[in-house]
């Protein structure tokens, strides 16, 4: 199950945060995002590591914490989107598949001419879609 | 005392671990026991304790190497103290390291025999124990001024010398009771450190063999499989421990240091060896807790005598040690380097046994403690989660229960600021993610790396920061737009680890940074207390000016609107609005530098006026402010914005600043001309129009100074007009266009100022004001044939202008001495009308008296831009002339009114005639005057106008007189000087020539003033034409006898080439009527025909002698021609 996803900017800045558990965990889930930023800012800058991933956007699973697993994800324009889930043994083509159509979801919602770049996603829609993606996914996996 | 080793000659048995056995204590000093034989130690202690503790000792390190300590902490006890007596004999093998290093025995004699036959045997008693070192310190009570006693203790001592001191050492010294002298004090010293270096040198000597000898024994085979293992290692443990101690207690770190690594070497080649599982993990209260630098952690000595200690204790316990000797070795990056080692090393095998896991769940605290070197530990484990865990004792089912619950209700810890969180679960992301760039970084490069970093870092001395500076950095994350949450839980952390660190500067920065977080993060009482934070610290004892950036906190910008614009050299004030983010009020002691009254910060905007010296050219946002609180001197820096922040409208990184201030480079603020550059009229009021415009900048509040010297002088009894100016370009531009009411204002003038009134601040404006031009003199007419040099500059008057204007007018800017101002000079014509006098005809006045009838034919040229309308003319004739007919000389009636056009003739004859007797003297010295009655029509616009009425009711009608100078013809002529013609066909530049006059008698001598045979005579050339080689004048004797002649000869060099005149020949003493010449000889016709035809021999026979004064011209060529040019008659 998903617990949360991510969209941070190019500058590590936060762009959409949304966890969907029901504990009040919000601030640990916002900790782990933000820890992940470390190894995909290290798996980018490294040549050695990024050298066979080169045109690959799907990071893959950028770190285990111990209950969580952490998945990237990293566009040409250097937004990040990052998604944790509990699931322990995630298939990395349902992962690369969940970050598509999430990306898609952000293209559009960045393509609405109200929003301004680099700011937060404020859109409802977004967050609809986002959830039904995340509702998806777990059921993708169970299935 | 007793021999230990001959006394336990089987080590194993000495070695065997006792129960009662007492920890070490840390606090333990080498000491030395004093042996105090004749009950002095009391009369001395305090002296000798003054010693303490014993500097510059020099003792030997294990390489035998001598090594100065600086400081040797020691001890006196006596023989009959507690400590030596409670010990077992077998302890005291053990502990041997703890035995007194030195003995000092302290005796007293005052008589020879007593010495002799009591001390000197007891001594010996006490001293032949080789084991120890000792001295003997003979104390002499006896007084300085009783010889006799000083006598006996010097003999006594003598004696004690002779029977204890050897060759090789001396070891007896004399202290006096009453004044010892300094030599002794080094006496004892030197003794003493003699006694406690042979001691240690005794003592590590013994120490290696015996643990050469078991380290032997351990390779052996026999020795391996001894079931005697862990008590032969607990011995090698406890011998090099004691070892190590020792050199630790002499302040010889290096060498303890050395100790424990060799100590944990052959721990670790012992604990691998197969055979022997040590157990591994801690089961005591606070075992979860790292204990990486605390050696004092568990009373290892003791587990270990018991063999019951574990390898986790144990080898927290030797890092700690470790880490104790290099911070003492001031070595803290060595520290780090090895903990880092230790920790990687220690955390794989943690792994292996999964330690922390089960800490966690059946660990006695709520969580384990997150201390760095516990989380990067934990973050060592292998990833995924071990397939199995280890299992749980069977019982500890009930703990797991109670310790769920503990962890469900434990309270979460109370952080600074009295802030209640929730705490952060232990997952340990955070830690996590340090290990893991740490290791990232360490699997590229190794160890040595990190010391060099470390030590470039500058992290001297302050390993301990470590945790502080990996929380700095992600600070430095969280602190990006959007992590404020999180920022928020981990901030107060990080104060707190900087308040206990005191690290003011990062505290005070921590808690600006908390303040400057999103409010709706903490509520308003932890804000408040962040505040007072700042503020205590601000006011409190700091030891340095801490500076600090509020910039997130204090923002200031510019008001809205178009910068303040002001021009190189003004001073202006300057509007910035300072918002405040603190909570509560704060008192900012200054606010930049020239800010100097206290002002108090609300929180919300604030709008602070900054006085600003005059800048630099250039266009200027908002820098930096700076301030101070108490001691602190903030300093935020710009962002310039109009508004409160509204990041959620633009981008702040795509902001640009916005300029507040533009300073202009020097340039022409202002431009004044005058409007009319034409002739006005003479001693009459009239208007002088200035153009003030203004270029880009307001002359808001401007004073226009005029000074117009002592020929004009302004009416100030009348108000100085002001009118909008439009060009006449600007009149064709704006055809279409509404025009503007034009507007006119009539300003007082006070002293020559006249201050602009405000609606003139920006426009183009002219300015009039009247002036009256004042020449008491008279004008003179002119001849056409001699014009006046009247150059134009002299017809023309200058009014100084100065123009004070600047943005503010203010104060500050009146008594400033600083102002800019113009200085704009105009120039006016003033030059009123030419009168020329025409003579008409060729004739010229000869004839008789009387007879003569000419007519005057009178030339107006008007000068001015304005028609005048002539309304009558006449002339008053000087004497000796008259007019002809009845009339008064007015011109016919119906000619007037006479209107003369701008800058036209108008030509007036009169016809008059030589009348009366009049004596000639009186003749030359009286002028006609003409008078011109008449008025002008004219446009101030244009040029003159009608003159500024002073009093209602003044006529408009103009007076005009000229002076006319009118010459009798010469009647009676005497004398006549001739030109005679050149002996040379040309002249030449540069070539001398001879002038020849000729000076004739015409009349015999009746007349007296020419009487006399001597002539004065006098050449007049102008010198910038001609050089005169000769005599310029002289005398002349001439007969009187009619006819009678002379030639006056003067040789002359023309410089220049041209038309010149010739050098004339004057006679000054002969009245001009008696000389014929004049003026009215007008034979000024030159000859450029002649010239042309290639130069015309100067043409002879001119013997004339009616001589040119004025009217002749010499050609002169300078290189191929001159030619005399003399006009014919």
């Amino acid at each position: 199950m998903i617990v949360c996803v991510a969209v941070v900017g190019h500058q590590n800045n936060p762009l959409y945060l949304q966890s969907f558990t029901e504990a009040d965990d919000a601030l640990k889930l916002h900790h782990i995002v933000h820890c992940s930023l470390d190894v995909i800012d290290e798996r980018v800058n490294n040549p050695k590591r990024s050298a066979p991933t080169l045109n690959e956007t799907f990071l893959g699973l950028l770190y285990p914490t111990e209950n969580y697993k952490v998945y990237g994800y990293l566009t040409n324009t250097k937004v990040k989107f990052i998604m944790v889930t509990t699931d322990l043994d995630v298939k990395d083509a349902d992962a690369r598949n969940f970050f598509r159509k999430f990306h898609a979801a952000y293209v559009d919602a960045v393509s609405n001419p109200f929003h301004v770049p680099g700011k937060k996603i404020a859109s409802r829609s977004f967050g609809s879609r986002v959830s039904t993606i995340v509702k998806s996914f777990g059921a993708g996996t169970t299935v | 005392m007793a021999n230990y080793l001959a006394q336990f000659p089987d080590h194993q048995v000495l070695l065997r671990p006792h129960r009662r056995r007492c920890m070490f204590s840390y606090n333990w000093f080498p000491f030395a026991t004093v042996e105090d034989v004749s009950d002095l130690w009391l009369n001395v202690k305090e002296s000798f304790e003054r010693r303490l503790p014993v500097k510059k000792a020099c003792l030997n390190n294990k390489a035998r190497n001598p090594v100065f300590v600086e400081n040797l902490p020691a001890e006196f006890i006596q023989t009959t103290d507690s400590r030596l007596r409670s010990r077992f004999p077998q302890e005291q093998y053990l502990f041997w390291f703890r035995e007194p290093y030195a003995t000092v025995v302290l005796v007293t004699c005052e008589d020879l025999d007593e010495f002799k036959t009591i001390l000197k045997p007891r001594l010996k008693l006490i001293v032949q124990n080789d084991e120890r070192e000792w001295f003997i310190v003979f104390v002499s009570k006896a007084h300085p001024s009783n010889d006799q006693a000083t006598k006996m203790a010097k003999k006594v001592y003598a004696r004690l010398e002779a029977d204890f001191n050897t060759k090789k050492r001396e070891r007896c010294c004399k202290f006096d009771l009453h004044g010892p002298d300094a030599e002794f004090w080094d006496d004892f010293d030197s003794k003493m450190v003699d006694c406690i270096r042979n001691t240690l040198d005794r003592r590590v000597q013994f120490y290696e063999e015996e643990i050469r000898r078991l380290s032997e024994q351990r390779f052996t085979p026999i020795w391996n499989f001894c079931n005697f293992f862990i008590l032969k290692h607990s011995s090698h443990f406890y011998l090099q421990e004691s070892l190590a101690f020792m050199f630790e207690m002499s302040n010889l770190h290096e060498d303890s240091l050395r100790e424990y690594d060799e100590l944990e070497l052959c721990y670790s080649e012992s604990v691998n060896s197969p055979g022997k599982h040590r157990e591994f993990g801690g089961l005591d209260a606070g075992d979860d807790q790292a204990a990486l630098l605390n050696p004092g952690f568990k009373a290892l000595t003791q587990i270990v005598q018991d063999d019951v200690f574990r390898e986790f204790e144990f080898r927290q316990y030797i890092f700690a040690c470790q880490a104790k000797l290099l911070f003492k070795l001031s070595r803290p990056t060595e520290v780090a380097a090895r903990g880092y080692a230790f920790v990687v090393a220690f955390s794989k095998t943690l792994a292996l046994h999964e330690f922390m896991r089960l800490a966690y769940l059946i660990g006695y605290g709520a969580e384990i403690e997150k201390s760095p070197i516990n989380s990067a530990s934990l973050s060592m484990l292998p990833w995924p989660k071990p397939a199995t865990w280890p299992s749980i004792p069977p019982d500890s089912s009930s703990e797991i229960m109670a310790k769920e619950k503990m962890i469900l209700q434990a309270k979460s810890r109370e952080k600074l600021f009295n802030i209640h969180r929730k705490p952060l679960p232990l997952e340990p992301s955070l830690l996590l993610r340090e290990a893991n760039r740490r290791r990232a970084f360490l699997s590229v490069g190794n160890i040595s790396e990190l010391y060099d970093t470390a030590d470039g870092s500058g992290l001297d001395g302050n390993s301990k920061l470590s945790p502080n500076r990996s929380t700095s950095s992600f600070i430095a994350r969280t602190m990006s737009e959007g992590w404020e949450e999180l920022l928020a839980d981990v901030l107060p952390d990080l104060a707190e680890c900087q308040k206990i660190l005191s690290d003011e500067a990062g505290y005070l920065a921590s808690c600006v940074k908390l303040l400057s977080l999103d409010s709706s993060l903490f509520s308003l009482k932890e804000r408040q207390a962040f505040q007072s934070e700042v503020v205590r610290l601000a006011h409190s004892e700091m030891k340095h000016l801490v500076p600090l950036d509020v910039s997130s906190l204090i923002t200031f910008a510019g008001n809205a609107g178009p910068p303040l614009e002001l021009c190189d050299g003004d001073p202006g004030t300057l509007s910035v609005a300072v918002w405040s983010g603190f909570p509560d009020d704060i008192m900012l002691e200054s606010l930049s530098l020239r800010l100097s009254a206290s002002s108090t910060a609300d929180e919300g905007r604030n709008i602070i006026s900054f006085d600003i010296p005059p800048q630099k050219p250039g266009s200027y946002v908002l820098g930096a402010l700076t301030g101070q609180i108490g001691k602190l001197s903030f300093r935020s820096h710009g962002f310039s914005q109009d508004g409160p922040v509204e990041t959620d409208e633009f981008m702040s990184f795509e902001k640009p600043t916005r300029p507040v201030l533009k300073v202009r480079k020097p340039r022409a603020l202002v431009d004044i001309t005058p409007a009319v550059s034409s002739a006005l009229l003479m001693n009459e009021l009239q208007w002088i129009g200035l153009i003030v415009k203004p270029i880009d900048y307001s002359l808001k509040g401007g004073i226009l100074h005029i000074d117009a010297g002592a020929e004009l002088k302004i009416e100030e009894s009348q108000m100085i007009e002001i009118e909008n100016y439009r060009s006449d370009m600007e009149h064709s531009c704006s055809a279409d266009s509404p025009i503007e009411a034009e507007r006119v204002e009539k300003i007082p003038i006070e002293n020559g100022k006249i201050k602009l009134p405000d609606w003139a601040s920006d426009v183009t404006t002219l300015v009039w004001f009247p002036v009256r031009a004042i020449d008491n003199t008279i004008a003179r007419g002119e001849t056409p044939a001699s014009p006046q040099k009247q150059s134009i500059v002299d017809g023309m008057r200058m009014i100084a202008l100065k123009l004070e204007f600047g943005v503010f007018h203010n104060q500050v800017f009146e008594s400033s001495a600083y102002c800019t101002s113009l200085h704009e000079h105009l120039v006016n014509a003033y030059v009123h009308m030419h009168v020329f006098l025409v003579p008409m005809g060729s004739r010229y006045w000869t004839g008789t008296m009387g007879t003569m009838i000419d007519d005057l034919h009178v030339i107006l040229c008007s000068e001015v831009k304005a028609s005048l309308h002539t309304k009558d003319m006449w002339l008053d004739l000087q004497s000796g002339f008259e007019h002809l007919g009845k009339g008064d000389g007015r011109p016919a009636s119906n000619l007037f009114p006479l209107v003369v056009a701008p800058s036209s003739k108008a030509g007036i004859l009169f016809i008059i005639r030589l009348s009366g007797t009049t004596d000639s003297d009186e003749l030359e010295n009286t002028d006609s005057i003409l008078n011109v009655k008449y008025g002008i029509s004219g446009d101030r616009t244009t040029g003159a106008h009608s003159p500024v009425p002073v009093n209602t009711g003044d006529s408009e009608e103009l007076m005009f007189k000229i002076a006319l100078k009118l010459k009798r013809p010469v009647l009676d002529p005497c004398l006549a000087v001739g030109f005679l013609p050149f002996s040379t066909d040309c002249l030449r530049v540069g070539q001398l020539v001879n002038m020849k006059w000729r000076v004739e008698r015409l009349k015999s001598h009746e007349d007296a003033s020419i009487s006399g045979d001597e002539i004065l005579y006098q050449i007049d050339a102008n010198p910038q034409n001609w050089m005169i080689a000769g005599r310029k004048c002289g005398h002349i004797s001439l007969s009187n006898a009619h006819g009678s002649r002379m030639e006056i000869t003067v040789t002359c060099v023309p410089l220049v080439s041209g038309y010149v005149h010739p050098p004339q020949l004057g006679l000054p003493e002969v009245g001009e009527a008696k000389q014929t010449s004049g003026p009215e000889r007008r034979t000024a016709t030159l000859a450029p025909a002649s010239l042309a035809s290639g130069g015309m021999k100067a043409s002879g026979g001119c013997v004339e002698l009616m001589g040119t004064r004025k009217g002749s011209y010499l050609f002169i060529e300078s290189q191929t021609r001159v030619a005399a040019a003399r006009s014919p008659p």
